[in-house]
């Protein structure tokens, strides 16, 4: 039983060394209307297909951690940060509707990305 | 950080958006200045801030045509733009030393049958001519087009290395939308193969070097 729990616990909880190595990216997006995450996460999504195919799309490990309607963060591997910045700057339109975004700075931690957004 | 430069952009009265607003996003995104270089059909007159630098986006169909006009605009502005994408036009653009910038040489979305050669690229790096990768191509396009605007730009980058002629990089916004910051643009700029430092002075000391006239051999044109 024992032996069990730590085999559950090991798949869920990968060690922190073990983990890859992440970057959290601050981006602000400047748009006519208002865009909802799920599109936002769709176009993001696109944009990275469209660059970099299949493969290159799972080597960046994209999240969309969080986004309200103005800034948001975005997670990816740490070293294909400029990749991920080509893929921000390659998005124009959201729902028909144009946007632009700019990225704000980027942070190893969630923490320090919170502290970027104010 | 270097300053940096847009050197294309269209307002008012060509496109819907004021320069005042373009200006202040571009300032936000950490530019020092934006050139304004509507087409020579659309010019406009006032210009607000010393940021903001007058230029004019020639538009011709021959060679003559072009000649006539860059004789009208010139000493009138302070950034003389040819609208390329015609074999003839990046030709004669390229070959007259009046010229400041040759924007977009393969056409403004890539679809110009003109591409530059080992000749007209040597050209602009006797007349001084900057030779323009509008990134506006790149955004607004994918798959099949964007592969082909890619390829283009990386054969016009390596020519432009070999013989050291001025390269910038634009976004040719006709929107705030359009704007990109600066390191989104060097990221941009490294998909066909730029490097991180040529992109830097694409967009901060080369510009500044065709503004003030720095690769003309005579310099009597003034900076308004």
């Amino acid at each position: 039983m024992k032996f069990a729990f730590c085999i559950l616990h090991f798949a869920l909880l990968i060690p922190p060394s073990l983990r890859g190595r992440r970057r959290y990216i601050v981006f602000e997006l400047m748009s006519e209307r208002e865009i909802d995450k799920k599109s936002l996460l769709k176009e993001i999504w696109d944009s990275v297909y469209s660059l970099y195919g299949d493969a290159g799309a799972s080597e960046s490990r994209i999240w969309l951690i969080e986004y309200d309607g103005g800034v948001g963060i975005l997670r990816c591997a740490h070293d294909k940060v400029e990749e991920v910045r080509a893929v921000l700057a390659c998005i124009h339109s959201v729902n028909e509707a144009r946007v632009g975004i700019k990225v704000i700075g980027i942070s190893g931690t969630i923490k320090g990305a919170n502290r970027l957004r104010r | 950080m270097p300053n940096f430069f847009d050197l294309n952009v269209h307002a008012y009265p060509e496109t819907d958006v004021p320069v005042e607003e373009l200006l202040s996003v571009a300032k936000r995104y950490g530019f020092a200045g934006i050139a304004m270089t509507n087409h020579d059909d659309t010019m406009s007159e006032n210009l607000v801030s010393n940021s903001i630098f007058r230029g004019v986006e020639i538009r011709a169909n021959s060679s003559s045509e072009l000649k006539r006009k860059i004789k009208l605009h010139r000493g009138k502005v302070s950034l003389l733009a040819v609208h390329g994408g015609n074999a003839k036009i990046n030709r004669a653009a390229l070959e007259d030393s009046r010229v400041d910038i040759l924007a977009h040489p393969c056409g403004e979305k890539g679809e110009g049958e003109g591409e530059l050669n080992h000749v007209l690229v040597r050209y602009a790096a006797k007349n001084g001519v900057a030779i323009d990768f509008n990134l506006n191509a790149i955004i607004h396009s994918r798959r099949g087009d964007r592969a082909r605007i890619l390829l283009k730009m990386r054969e016009n980058l390596k020519l432009v290395r070999k013989y050291k002629a001025p390269m910038i990089l634009t976004s040719n916004a006709r929107s705030i939308y359009d704007l990109r910051a600066p390191r989104e643009m060097i990221a941009l700029a490294s998909l066909f193969g730029m490097r991180k430092e040529e992109a830097t002075s694409a967009l901060s000391d080369i510009p500044r070097g065709v503004i003030e006239k720095r690769w003309k051999k005579e310099k009597e044109v003034e900076i308004i």
